[in-house]
């Protein structure tokens, strides 16, 4: 358990990143303005203090504030975890979306049919394992270490694979070895690595009209990077409510290119009254045309003020965000600036501009806001006009941020307006998104604390390590030629890569990390340039603040203004608490050394320390306030990482139990049908159903609903009866009759409707239902 | 640029411009479309155009779909695909993992379309830049070859084989329109490609599987009682 000791100054600059400083080392509070590089480390001092203490679990607190924070603390682990197994399901799911239609389409031999089973069958949650001996342990332990300490080595492999292995790569990258996304050291390091791969690429290449345009290892990594839990929270509090709104509007049309109207304005024409003169205007007329007509001008020129007006909207809020966006994702925007100035150092603003917008607009804000369903932020697939909208809204953003070229689409200069009025703003904002510290200092302090904690280790599977030493391996020439670097050593000591194990037979491990080369905490005053004035003087704050958080708050000791000695008294004397004791004589120690060393003053009650102190505590208090408040954000996005999950997970299983039926189907021809029982009938009403939402519409009166209800059987393996009665009478009202194939291909073809004549199911919805009312033992 | 159109309803056909980011889709589509060079830093989203032209003194209307190479926007691939009657595949000569993706789009495009005779035209484009070159041409042609795909060498910025691949891809499209199989098709394919005098593709009758799709769409039934 930490306590969290900051410099007062921290409270009101803590929002420079909304990358809150709550992690276990305090290191991400250099990133407020300007300070030295000794004060900085001072201030790291303290948190090394505390990380220090957090290994004694004797000095554990029990406020409010530790609870919260440890709350948080559990909830930002989940996050990480869950959205690591996210990633990784959204691969199974993909490979299987593109097996399952060739299936569908019987197109899939049978020996691909077992490899595609054999793919589903592990695809569930890995068990744990352990190295069958301690050397394995100790050395892929240091492997592990190195990797994660010096951030180098990757960033290297990531420019010498190929597009091939880079995905997984990444994966065991940016969820494994740095997988902890709130934890500021591995955030830092990952973002180091960024750096290195970042600088590579401007330097190889040659104009700076194609940086950043093609895809890349770099390109890669902002994907994956985006995908983590802070960037995806970001995104879905700046875009989801928006994009909500907007798809609801399912017939709203603001479609503006001229063509496009004038043939829909001919076409519903025609469909009204084919004799009317709009009817009969001439169709294969060119755009120059179709834009001349006043009536077209008539339909565009409002959809022109409202698309601006939506695009303006969204606009706000990512400004609004600022503050909100991702340290990291800022961090990123300052290298691409760094990185052009010092490339083409007569690159202007709005060159600069350019490239922060392919990153920050056209990776990351944009592909959200054409599909968020993929990110997210929605469930559904966007009708097609809402769809179209959101496509308009995304091109006018990246306008601002390029020089858009109205020869390719010219009806788009009518949102010229729109550019001219926000462009300078945008250029601002992207400016500003640049502005945030640097992390180095504090990275060569996280590091110093990493290596004095005990337990540092990682969740890692034994495919990932295989992968990750078959990869240096291969790439051995490149990355330590050098054979006496510590890679080169442990590299040779670890041998031949083991081959990838099959999925069943993968484990996740428990990796416990450490380097054998490296024990600097005994050293750490030294290497850190510290007075033993300034040890004495962190230590005793922290003692003062631990002691204080321990005593209710409503007891006369914790009276302001503090008396310091009274409380190390108080502290001292206490009964039947001898940790509170320890830390009250402790205390007593460090003032009288402190008073000694002329650092404090008795005679003004040690008011330089006393003020500190009491700084921190009313900055802790609205800690509580800040930890809370996240708390609640990242509940919500825990909330949506789980959901996304579950619906994978549906999908996995979807698809496992129609193998499996094709399977068995295949194999019953030779082996004559086995005991097939029939499955249901399962009751369902027409309630339930809606509330499922099953039924997406429904055209029973309202009056009739409480007696219909609906009976679903499989009278063989993945083929089901829907049928539906109203109360009372003994004929079903109507029956349907259907094949799992049918309702995946139409899933396939986001075809989402399910006619039943009196109301239409959704169809992932009754996947669903099916998939659970139906499991077979094995399949359905 | 105004143009008269034929009185005649023409054929329409939807074209889908796929490739990687950077490599010129953008360029190639508005020279052939506009005749104009873009210089600008401008990654597409999404951009339609429109243009009629004659193919073998036949008039074509064709809507051409321009899209993101930018890797970030996968998810609307399916859609785009969806509606492509003909695909233009463009890389650049200048990189080879340029070429290498369209292996995963053409592969797409035929799970999509359930179709491996789709009419495709590859394209390395920025051949002007021969000193930059990373991708040999012969083994460009080689992969054309085995897509069962005509391949050629363009240049935006010379404004050299732009009209020429999007004719050939015309072409197809009619012919498959002409055998009135939208489905079923196997002449279709006949290479005309004189991509820089050397991508002559052989005749079209490569390794043809047919495909065997099986008619069950609406083959639940509903009855009512
Ligand atoms: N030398 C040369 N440069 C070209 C050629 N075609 C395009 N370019 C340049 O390549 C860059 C990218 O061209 P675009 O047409 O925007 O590329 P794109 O494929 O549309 O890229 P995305 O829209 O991001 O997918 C531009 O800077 C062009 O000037 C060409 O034939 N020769
Ligand atoms: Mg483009």
């Amino acid at each position: 358990m930490s306590v969290m000791l900051q410099t007062p100054s921290r409270a009101s600059t803590g929002s420079t990143t909304s990358f809150h400083p709550l992690s276990r080392q305090n290191t991400m509070s250099s990133y407020e303005g300007s300070r030295s590089t000794r004060q900085s480390k001072r201030y790291s001092m303290s948190a090394l203090y505390m990380s220090m203490s957090a290994n004694d679990s004797d000095l554990i607190i029990e406020d409010e504030l530790a609870r919260a924070q440890k709350v948080l603390r559990d909830l930002k682990t989940k996050i990480s975890s869950q959205s690591k197994k996210n990633f990784v399901l959204e691969k199974d799911v993909r490979y299987l979306d593109s097996r399952i239609a060739l299936l569908i389409q019987n197109r899939m031999a049978l020996e691909e049919q077992n490899e595609v089973a054999s793919h589903l069958e592990d695809a569930t949650d890995i068990q744990e394992g352990a190295f069958p001996n301690d050397d394995k342990t100790q050395k892929y332990g240091n492997l592990l270490f190195l990797l994660q300490s010096e951030p180098r080595h990757i960033a290297h492999l990531c420019r010498l694979v190929t597009m091939a292995e880079i995905d997984s790569l990444l994966q065991t990258v940016m969820f494994t070895i740095y997988g902890n996304q709130y934890e500021s050291r591995e955030e830092h390091l990952l973002l180091t690595m960024f750096q290195s791969v970042l600088t590579y690429q401007f330097d190889n290449t040659p104009e700076y009209s194609s940086l950043l345009r093609a895809n890349t290892p770099v390109s890669r990594m902002m994907t994956t990077y985006t995908r983590r839990g802070p960037g995806q929270s970001f995104l879905k509090s700046v875009l989801a409510d928006r994009i909500n709104s907007l798809i609801e509007l399912k017939d709203l049309d603001l479609e503006i290119n001229p063509l496009k109207v004038y043939e829909r304005m001919i076409e519903e024409a025609e469909a009204k009254d084919p004799e009317s003169p709009e009817a009969m205007l001439p169709k294969g007329i060119t755009q120059e045309e179709a834009a001349e007509n006043p009536k077209v001008q008539e339909i565009i020129n409002p959809r022109l003020t409202m698309l601006t007006e939506i695009a303006n909207g969204f606009l706000e809020t990512i400004i609004d965000g600022l503050e909100e966006t991702p340290y990291g994702i800022r961090w990123i925007c300052k290298q691409i600036r760094s990185l052009t100035k010092r490339k083409y150092p007569d690159a202007n603003d709005q060159i600069i501009c350019t490239l922060i917008g392919s990153f920050f607009f056209l990776r990351f804000i944009n592909p959200a806001i054409v599909t968020p369903k993929s990110y997210m932020l929605i469930d559904g697939t966007p009708a097609d006009k809402p769809r179209k909208t959101l496509t308009y809204v995304a091109k006018m953003l990246q306008n601002l941020a390029n020089k858009p070229s109205y020869a390719k689409e010219p009806y788009m200069a009518k949102l010229q307006p729109f550019i001219h009025a926000n462009k300078d703003k945008v250029n601002r904002f992207m400016l500003e998104l640049c502005e945030v510290q640097d992390f180095y200092e504090t990275l060569e302090m996280d590091n110093y604390v990493a290596l004095s904690k005990k337990d540092l280790q990682l969740d890692i599977t034994l495919n990932e390590i295989y992968a990750m030493h078959g990869l240096l391996e291969k790439h051995a020439g490149e990355l330590y030629k050098d054979e006496n670097s510590h890679l080169a050593i442990i590299m040779s000591e670890l041998g031949t890569a083991p081959p990838q194990v099959p999925r069943k037979e993968n484990r996740v491990i428990n990796l416990p990390l450490f380097s054998r080369w490296e024990t600097a905490i005994d050293d750490l005053t030294a290497a850190l340039d510290i007075t033993q004035e300034e040890v004495f003087f962190m230590e005793a704050k922290s003692i003062f603040v631990q002691i204080l958080r321990t005593i209710p708050a409503n007891s006369s000791v914790a009276r302001r203004p503090l008396r310091l000695e009274r409380i190390a008294d108080a502290a001292a004397t206490s009964k039947n608490d001898a940790v509170m004791v320890r830390k009250g004589i402790r205390a007593m120690e460090l003032l009288s050394q402190l008073q000694e060393l002329k650092v404090v003053d008795k005679s003004d009650q040690f008011s330089l320390l006393r003020d500190e102190v009491e700084q921190e505590l009313q900055h802790l208090g609205s800690l509580k306030e800040v930890v809370m408040s996240e708390t609640i954000k990242l509940e919500e996005v825990y909330k949506t990482i789980r959901d996304h999950n579950a619906y994978l997970v549906s999908q996995l299983d979807t698809y496992k139990s129609y193998l499996h039926n094709v399977r068995s189907q295949s194999e019953g021809k030779t082996r004559k049908q086995q005991k097939q029982q029939v499955l249901g009938p399962y009751k369902f009403t027409h309630q339930q159903l809606e509330k499922e939402g099953v039924i997406q519409k429904s055209n029973v009166p309202d009056n009739r609903r409480a007696n219909i209800y609906f009976n679903f059987t499989s009278p063989l393996p993945g083929t089901f009866v829907i049928s539906l009665h109203y109360k009372g009478r003994n004929r079903g009202l109507l029956e349907l009759d259907l094949k799992l194939d049918d309702l995946l291909e139409m899933q396939k073809d986001n075809q989402d409707e399910l006619d039943l004549e009196y109301v239409q199911f959704n169809v992932p919805k009754v996947l669903a239902l099916l998939n659970k009312r139906f499991a077979r033992k094995k399949g359905w | 640029m105004m143009r008269t159109y034929g009185f005649q309803p023409c054929r329409e056909f939807h074209i889908v411009v796929l490739g990687t980011g950077g490599v010129g889709k953008s360029c190639l589509t508005a020279q052939f479309v506009h005749n104009e060079w873009i210089e600008s830093y401008d990654p597409t989203i999404e951009d339609s155009y429109r243009t009629q032209v004659a193919v073998d003194g036949r008039q074509v209307i064709l809507e051409i779909l321009d899209t993101a190479g930018t890797e970030q926007f996968v998810a609307m691939r399916d859609l785009y695909m969806k509606a492509g009657q003909g695909f233009l595949l463009v890389f650049s000569i200048t990189s080879q993992a340029s070429l290498d993706e369209l292996a995963t789009l053409r592969e797409e495009i035929i799970r999509i379309k359930d179709d491996e005779n789709i009419p495709i035209v590859m394209v390395g484009n920025k051949a002007d830049l021969l000193d930059q070159r990373a991708v040999d041409r012969a083994k460009a042609f080689t992969i054309s070859q085995q897509w069962n795909a005509p391949y050629y060498e363009a240049s935006a910025r010379t404004r050299t084989n732009v009209d020429e691949v999007f004719i050939d891809l015309c072409r197809q499209m009619l012919r498959r329109d002409d055998s009135g199989q939208l489905d079923d098709d196997d002449g279709a394919r006949n290479g005309s490609g004189y991509g820089y005098g050397q991508g002559k593709q052989e005749d079209g009758h490569g390794p043809m599987k047919k495909k065997r799709r099986r008619k069950r769409k609406g083959d639940h039934k509903c009855i009512i009682m």
